[in-house]
């Protein structure tokens, strides 16, 4: 099972790599086929990537969530899941040229993680641990999204005005909407992640709260997304404001992610 | 008194939570961001005396017991509650007139569409419950429709749940007690100051096949020996399932290494005990006479310049690191292999049975469900303010026949008004 996913691993990988290519080339000769092509390759390696996760289930005999492998590699499927929502539902591909390349760096960091199936400390054997990192996939992706959404945000105004800018990417008004809903999306189940997580703690270690760094920043990160809800309401502060924030916001999540275990020791430095 | 209506104005402002909420970041960022609960000396090291110096004065070594972040806090509370409470009667006012025409009829909403012919399905296309006939002011025919008014509750209900949530937390922190009680399979040890003691009936470590542990669990059993509050029991306790007992909640916390202890006096035994790694033994026979267990080793290797360590957890070669006291003097302190022994004056002691003891966590905490309460409502909060979108469309009839559609969607925004035009062009 683990060596069929070896495999499934490299080939979503090259899906991801040729969707990207191909999101790009989209942007270069403006025609609708390509972007077809592009989201098609990315659905089929989203796929493969799902069937890659579920024989790592089977083959680890548990939820594959719990190493920095199996956590980056479902968070570039998280992301992936989330920008295909977006892409397919407001018919945005353009989108996918952004996303694209922020999957793939994540599904990179993940090939060169370890790959080895250990066995699991006790403190990691629980239920709770599944709702609390799959929850939390969900989060980051729909927030790579927003991300990724701002950037366009951000970047639209720099670009010249053209016929193929307006028919494929949305106004200002419906970008900053569209961020919105993934913050939102993101929020809620940061929120959930929060929850989750606590309960865990509680159960594992008899404190839901201990103020470990990695608890510590992904509340910064909950109350940047706060913090950005609460501006969106402001008269003025719609848009390049917001966007900015949900930039800032995406840096959070990533130093919560990656900073976290690299620079600061907890009880989270495991995973 | 205009000054002190600025005051609340602005303690109640959502200004003030923006700029709160953001000290609140930075301050977490920056604690997390400093090793916490360290001395100055630590600090001076590692940074310079200067800097160790701020950081006391700052108190950034406990920055999230300090007075300045439960300050920020506190305000942070007052903040929501004013805001939550000055809010409510308008909130109340707000949801009952969203609910009813009249107010909506006045308006040309976010967006409206002319000549429609079949109002109705417009409705029925935008998701919209049946609309219920009404009239305009002018007296024409009209056609009213609201949806999802609770979305306009979300962020009431998401305040009220961090409310709730500090408050637990907060309540929590004052009032738990916490204790750890750690011993071998027989012993039975009392509970810190209450009256409540704790027997470790057996206590396992299960492995796997790659000899990496899967589960610890203790078997314990509580007494409580006051004629008030709840009665014991037993329970299992491992690692992810704690158990409740005498109204206490116990958590399998940790393990470490104990040994037999066996002290003789001029060659008669007198005295023998099981003692837990950190842990000491008092010589009964001769008062102010400790004998300390210190630390065990299961593969014991001295390397010159680092200290003593173990190579393994395998018990290939077990030293017993051990100190002596007499009337808090230390006398001796050595590390000590298997059947070697200790001789000070008449007693000799000997280490022997090297044994896993079982560390388990004792707390009480009556607001971790307050807590827990405030999260979920926070998380309701969130639903109801993110994914319940109130909505408002109304037709009213034109002198031709038609009728002229609107429709107004505060959370919606484009995307509402985006879905508001393909109804209307669907037909
Ligand atoms: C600390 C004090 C806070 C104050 C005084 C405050 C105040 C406000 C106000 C006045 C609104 C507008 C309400 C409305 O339009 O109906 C609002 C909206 C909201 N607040 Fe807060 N807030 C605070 C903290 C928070 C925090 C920590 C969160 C956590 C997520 C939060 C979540 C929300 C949400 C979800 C909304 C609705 C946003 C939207 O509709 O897009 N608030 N807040």
């Amino acid at each position: 099972m683990l060596a069929i996913e070896n495999t499934l691993f490299t080939i979503v990988m090259l899906a991801y790599f040729a969707a990207m290519i191909l999101y790009f080339a989209f942007i270069a000769v403006k025609k609708e086929a390509v972007a077809r092509v592009a989201v098609a390759l990315q659905i089929a390696g989203f796929a493969l990537h799902t069937a890659a996760l579920v024989c790592r289930g089977i083959g680890a005999g548990r939820l594959p969530l719990t190493n920095q492998y199996e956590f980056a590699t479902s968070f570039a499927w998280g992301l992936c899941l989330v920008s295909l929502i977006f892409i397919i539902r407001y018919k945005f591909p353009v989108l996918g040229a952004f996303a694209a390349p922020v999957i793939f760096l994540i599904i990179g960091y993940a090939a060169m993680q370890s790959k080895d199936v250990k066995a699991l400390m006790p403190s990691l054997r629980s239920n709770w641990l599944g709702f609390h990192v799959s929850t939390a996939i969900i989060a980051y992706g729909a927030f790579g999204v927003s991300f990724v959404l701002s950037v366009i945000f951000l970047l639209r105004d720099r670009m010249k005005a053209s016929g193929f800018l307006d028919q494929h990417i949305p106004n200002r008004e419906k970008l900053d909407m569209l961020s919105y809903r993934s913050v939102s999306l993101g929020l809620l189940f940061l929120t959930f992640t929060i929850i989750t997580g606590a309960i865990w703690a509680e159960r594992a270690w008899g404190s839901y709260w201990s103020w470990d760094p990695k608890e510590t920043w992904s509340l910064v990160t909950w109350i940047i997304y706060a913090v950005y809800l609460h501006l969106r309401l402001r008269r003025g502060w719609r848009g390049r404001s917001a966007a900015i924030f949900a930039v800032v916001g995406f840096i959070c999540v990533l130093f919560t992610y990656l900073g976290v275990n690299t620079w600061l020791p907890g009880v989270h430095s495991y995973a | 008194m205009t000054m002190l209506k600025k005051f609340w104005k602005f303690i109640s402002s959502m200004r003030f939570a923006i700029a709160l909420l953001l000290i609140l970041a930075l301050a977490c960022a920056a604690a997390s961001l400093i090793p916490q609960n360290q001395t100055y000396e630590w600090y001076s090291q590692r940074y310079s005396e200067r800097t160790a110096a701020l950081i006391m004065a700052l108190r950034l070594d406990d920055a999230f017991h300090s007075a300045w972040f439960i300050a920020i806090t506190a305000f942070l509370c007052v903040n929501l509650l004013l805001c939550n409470l000055l809010r409510l009667p308008q909130l109340i006012r707000r949801t009952r007139a969203e609910s009813r025409p009249e107010g909506a009829l006045k308006l040309s909403g976010d967006i409206s569409a002319p000549d429609v012919d079949d109002p109705e399905a417009a409705f029925a296309r935008l998701r919209m419950p049946r609309p219920a006939p009404c009239k305009a002011e002018d007296g024409r025919d009209a056609l009213f429709a609201a949806r999802h008014t609770a979305g306009l509750w979300g962020a009431w209900v998401c305040h009220l749940g961090i409310l709730l949530l500090i408050l637990g937390f907060g309540l929590g922190q004052m009032t738990q007690k916490q204790y750890a009680v750690h011993g071998v399979p027989g012993q039975i040890r009392r509970i810190g100051d209450t009256a409540c003691f704790l027997s470790i009936d057996d206590f396992r470590i299960d492995t796997r096949e790659d000899g990496s542990v899967a589960q610890y669990t203790t078997d314990i059993t509580v007494e409580n020996t006051a004629s008030v509050g709840p009665a014991g029991g037993s329970a299992s306790v491992s690692v992810n399932h704690p158990a409740v007992l005498c109204g206490m909640k116990f958590y399998q916390n940790a393990t470490g290494w104990a040994a037999r202890v066996d002290v003789y006096k001029d060659g008669a035994p007198i005295q023998q005990e099981v003692v837990c790694a950190g842990d000491y033994l008092s010589v009964k026979d001769r008062e102010g006479l400790v004998v300390m267990l210190n630390a065990f080793y299961p593969d014991y290797v001295m390397t010159p310049g680092v200290g003593p360590s173990t190579a393994s957890d395998q018990l290939n070669n077990p030293a017993y690191l051990y100190s002596i006291y007499y009337q808090g003097q230390m006398v001796g302190m050595n590390a000590l292999m298997a059947d070697e022994k200790v001789t000070i004056d008449q007693y000799t002691v000997t280490f022997s049975d090297p044994q896993t003891y079982t560390l388990i966590q004792v707390k009480v905490d009556r607001f971790t469900p307050l807590a827990l309460a405030g999260g979920l409502v926070t998380l309701l909060g969130l639903l109801l303010a993110l994914y319940v979108q109130p909505a408002r469309v109304w037709a009213i009839r034109q002198d031709d026949g038609r009728w002229t559609l609107y429709g107004q969607s505060r959370k919606g925004g484009a995307l509402f008004r985006e879905r508001f035009e393909k109804a209307i062009k669907e037909k």
